[in-house]
């Protein structure tokens, strides 16, 4: 059963076009890489599927439900982490992360077992008591995926997950992603190649708005681990269009 | 609901973990500390003048000082109305502009939340800020009723000092609505806080504006002038059209909010 269900979908502001007839999907459980140069369209696609930008025509199903005309439905089922971790920075961690999960609708009961599981997950039990403006950036981006974890949704888009974290960081990350294949469906958009294969299984390769690549990265042709030509595919396929 | 008052308790939150709130309660109190000085002064010299001349010979604009209530602690509410008129914007500034600067626009639109709790939540948390600013005043009439005295009877008429101030709260309310409307809109906190100022302060002086203006837009200048409103509730009058008045004007700031956060992710 696909849990994310994209066709024919495009997004234009005013005169331009920033997806061009998109049709993808996802199915339960699996981690889809999403690839692209800057500018190719994957953070509004993103924000397509999350509800917050509404689409110019297409349609869009999440776990059966269309963002357009279900939007909350939709929302319930979603753990998002935008570009830029949405952080309050005079917040506590625990504040902002007890905040955002009464809105996920996480019961009074739950929230401290909750934001426990969560930040076990992502390594920021320590800093629970401490105000997000005073974190480094690694701490604020893990900060952002916990967030992101909380009430346990089936679908998790992450934007650049990875994005300013040191290697070790990084490797905890893509374990912590590996770990919620199975039980969550994943949308990774990253650019660092590597991470994808070690991570997807299935990948995705935007270009000025247009899909040229959604396959498995085996039929991509990608042994496992072998990074150098996952880069050459995506060097081929994004320079020729 | 609960959605919404969880925002509200954010926005408290925030309010209280940044100086602001601290700096409007020491201006709020500053500034109407200085005026109810004055009036008490104002009050001593009428009483002073009215000793030696008699209350007749003093003419209607004296009429007031005769007692507490309508000498001193109405003058002061309408001075706090007019204090809350430049407190407000200042409240209201980053209610919806710092959550776009911050991104976490993105957040509370990708939760599943209703645009409408968000500008409830925002909108309570606002007038509990506000609230809590104009709560501070009324040591006022605390003190005049421990300390004042009066010919007949009790220092102070209560019934009328809370009508007046259940009207300030009320006209908090309207600030704090206008201001979120604004903040909506914009991005930039400074430019919301100076056009809620503009729009607040030229709606309050309309009176005044429309006092050249051809007959049928002087009646609706002066009907629709806030000031012109508010000051029989804060005089204790329980006008009922002045009430449905700010009733209406924050129910359509709150739709207007709510629509202007829709808006955004159409463009």
């Amino acid at each position: 059963m696909s849990m994310i269900e994209v066709s024919h979908l495009t997004k234009r502001y005013r005169e331009r076009i920033a997806v061009d007839d998109l049709t993808f999907s996802v199915a339960q459980g699996e981690i889809l890489g999403f690839l692209g140069p800057n500018g190719a369209g994957k953070t509004t696609t993103m924000r397509v599927l999350t509800g917050f930008l509404p689409a110019s025509s297409g349609l869009v199903k999440v776990a059966g439900h269309d963002v357009f005309e279900e939007p909350l439905a939709v929302k319930r089922q979603i753990g998002y982490l935008p570009e830029t971790p949405p952080l309050y920075p005079e917040m506590t961690v625990r504040g902002y992360l007890r905040f955002v999960a009464t809105l996920r609708g996480v019961g009074r009961g739950q929230l401290a077992a909750e934001l426990d599981r969560v930040c076990q997950a992502t390594g920021t039990t320590h800093v629970m008591g401490r105000v997000i403006q005073n974190l480094s950036k690694g701490f604020r981006q893990r900060v952002g995926i916990a967030q992101a974890l909380l009430g346990s949704p089936a679908v998790l888009i992450l934007d650049e997950p990875t994005e300013g974290l040191d290697p070790i960081q990084r490797a905890e990350v893509r374990e912590l992603i590996k770990g919620l294949a199975g039980q969550h469906t994943v949308i990774l958009s990253t650019h660092i190649l590597p991470e994808v294969v070690m991570t997807c299984e299935k990948v995705l390769i935007l270009h000025q708005g247009r899909l040229v690549a959604f396959d498995t990265l085996a039929a991509l042709g990608q042994a496992e681990g072998s990074a150098e030509s996952l880069e050459e595919t995506f060097l081929r396929l994004t320079r020729a269009a | 609901m609960r959605n919404a008052l969880a925002i509200a308790k954010k926005e408290l939150t925030l309010y209280f973990t940044t100086p602001w709130a601290y700096v409007v309660f020491t201006a709020m109190l500053g500034i109407s500390s200085f005026f109810f000085v004055a009036l008490l002064q104002d009050f001593r010299q009428a009483h002073l003048l009215a000793r030696a001349y008699g209350w007749e010979r003093l003419g209607p604009d004296y009429g007031a000082f005769k007692n507490l209530t309508d000498g001193v602690v109405v003058n002061l509410w309408n001075t706090i109305a007019v204090i809350t008129l430049f407190v407000a914007p200042f409240l209201t500034m980053r209610l919806f502009a710092e959550e776009r600067r911050n991104r976490t626009l993105e957040l509370l639109l990708t939760l599943p939340v209703r645009p409408r709790e968000i500008v409830l939540g925002k909108f309570l948390g606002g007038v509990g800020i506000c609230s809590a600013a104009l709560g501070v005043t009324i040591i006022y009439p605390i003190t005049l009723a421990l300390f004042g005295a009066s010919e007949s009877g009790r220092a102070l008429e209560w019934s009328t000092v809370l009508l007046g101030y259940a009207g300030l709260l009320l006209w908090g309310a309207t600030c704090i609505a206008i201001g979120m409307f604004v903040s909506a809109l914009t991005e930039s906190q400074m430019l919301a806080a100076i056009l809620t100022f503009a729009v607040a302060l030229v709606w309050w002086l309309l009176q005044g504006v429309v006092v050249q203006a051809e007959e049928p837009w002087r009646s609706i200048g002066t009907h629709l002038a806030f000031s012109a409103e508010l000051s029989p509730l804060l005089r204790g009058v329980l006008d009922l059209k002045s009430v449905v008045f700010f009733l209406s004007v924050i129910f359509f700031a709150l739709v207007l909010t709510d629509r202007a956060v829709e808006a955004q992710r159409w463009t």
